[in-house]
């Protein structure tokens, strides 16, 4: 079943595009990453969806309903950000007890084991924690909520590496019991590869890639040698990314290759590995004409 | 937890310690394998990649489906990956091997010298 469609949807802010011609969809019980660089259009994708944002032209359905004033979108869904607000004199422990009357699974004994797990008190407020403690109460809420659609839009920002670790197994564990449509979004592919099933990559503001994390690592191979090795071996062939590595190049294509081609580039001294889903992802989303070195060298 | 290596997709990763299970005996004949969420918990990833690890294993008869129960060890599948990994791993050791011996000057009597060394060092182990 569809939980998420998107139809050529189109978002400016006062004329200056953020997101061009989007389409895809995305199915029940699926936990999807969105990448991107900064300023792609993660954010505002992810609050269209939730029904933060209207459209600028095309169709966003969510349930199937337009998720922009729909109180079943509300209900049904939570986005969780480093911008959220909780009434002010509310300590913690208030108000993990009052969600229960906004989120119809959510689960207040998860939620404060989890709590006691990250040493977060419980009878401070929210704005006295520090700005990892309060990405983390944040991230509790969006687990515990265990709403259908539940999106974090960069949840591990401030975190420590321990922290972020447990999250994302937080979040596994109680998907794998509970599960439910989950949209998460990341600077870091590393972190968050493990548990996702799809991909989403925005660049320039348009959707690069939507499918399965690892459809976007087997699609491409990384080959290693000299400028003159390589540019004979990929004769034909599509050169995504060309990077410099001591006197060596590296280049990520695309891999397209048969068995027999691949030994022939091992007999030509190129040698040829699968790409992590990391080296998939900056090769998708390097800049038009080369990279940081090319700046230096102008 | 199991160490993934960043470089193979995940699902291979899976696979590969399956098959390393059923060839060392820790996953005998007819022993029920993990299920895909055993592994998803286990590995802190996606049940829809372990699922598909866990799909390579079927299609090359390697485990066995029975309805309600899970997975199973095919009653071959320890024979079928040693000669797997005979006709690919091992011969392509062999072949990295030669051409490194190649590149150093190394002749077949001193290479010969070398494995058989290496040998007796590893029967006076007892790892």
């Amino acid at each position: 079943m569809t939980v998420i469609t998107l139809n050529q949807v189109h978002k400016k802010f006062s004329r200056i595009p953020a997101l061009m011609d989007v389409t895809f969809s995305i199915n029940e019980n699926v936990i999807t990453g969105v990448a991107g660089r900064n300023g792609a259009g993660k954010t505002t994708l992810l609050k269209m969806i939730a029904g933060f944002q209207k459209t600028t032209e095309g169709e966003v359905r969510v349930f199937d309903e337009n998720p922009f004033g729909s109180l079943l979108v509300s209900a049904n869904s939570i986005y969780i950000d480093d911008a959220m607000s909780y009434p002010d004199p509310m300590k913690l422990q208030e108000l993990l007890h009052e969600f229960k009357r906004f989120y119809a699974n959510w689960d207040e004994g998860l939620a404060l084991r989890l709590m006691e797990y990250f040493e977060i008190p419980l009878d401070t407020r929210h704005r006295f924690l520090s700005k990892g403690k309060r990405s983390t109460f944040n991230a509790i809420v969006g687990i515990a909520a265990r709403c259908p659609l539940t999106i974090f839009d960069e949840p591990t920002t401030g975190m420590d590496t321990a922290a972020r670790n447990d999250f994302y197994r937080a979040l596994l564990k109680d998907y794998i019991a509970f599960p439910r449509t989950i949209l998460l979004s990341s600077h870091y592919i590393n972190e968050m590869q493990d548990v996702l099933e799809d991909l989403l990559v925005i660049h320039q503001k348009r959707i690069r890639y939507h499918g399965s994390t690892s459809d976007l690592q087997e699609a491409h191979l990384i080959i290693r040698g000299t400028e003159a090795q390589l540019r004979s071996a990929t004769s034909g062939k599509v050169v995504v990314s060309k990077t410099k590595n001591g006197l060596q190049e590296e280049w990520i294509i695309e891999n397209d290759f048969s068995e027999a081609e691949r030994s022939m580039l091992d007999r030509r001294g190129v040698k040829s590995t699968t790409v992590t889903l990391n080296d998939a992802y900056l090769a998708l989303t390097e800049q038009p004409r080369g990279g940081i070195d090319d700046v230096f060298d102008a | 937890m199991h160490e993934v290596d960043g470089e193979k997709p995940i699902y291979i990763q899976i696979a590969d310690w399956l098959e390393n299970a059923i060839i060392d005996g820790t996953l005998q004949a007819d022993e029920k394998v993990y299920s895909q969420y055993q592994l998803a918990e286990l590995f802190t990833i996606n049940p829809a990649t372990a699922g598909k690890g866990l799909t390579i294993l079927l299609e090359a008869g390697l485990v066995y489906k029975k309805r309600g129960l899970g997975t199973f060890v095919s009653l071959d599948a320890q024979q079928k990956l040693r000669a797997k990994r005979k006709e690919q791993t091992l011969s392509k050791l062999v072949r990295d091997l030669l051409h490194e011996a190649d590149l150093l000057g190394v002749h077949k009597n001193e290479l010969d010298m070398m494995i058989d060394a290496e040998r007796k060092h590893r029967k006076g182990d007892p790892t």
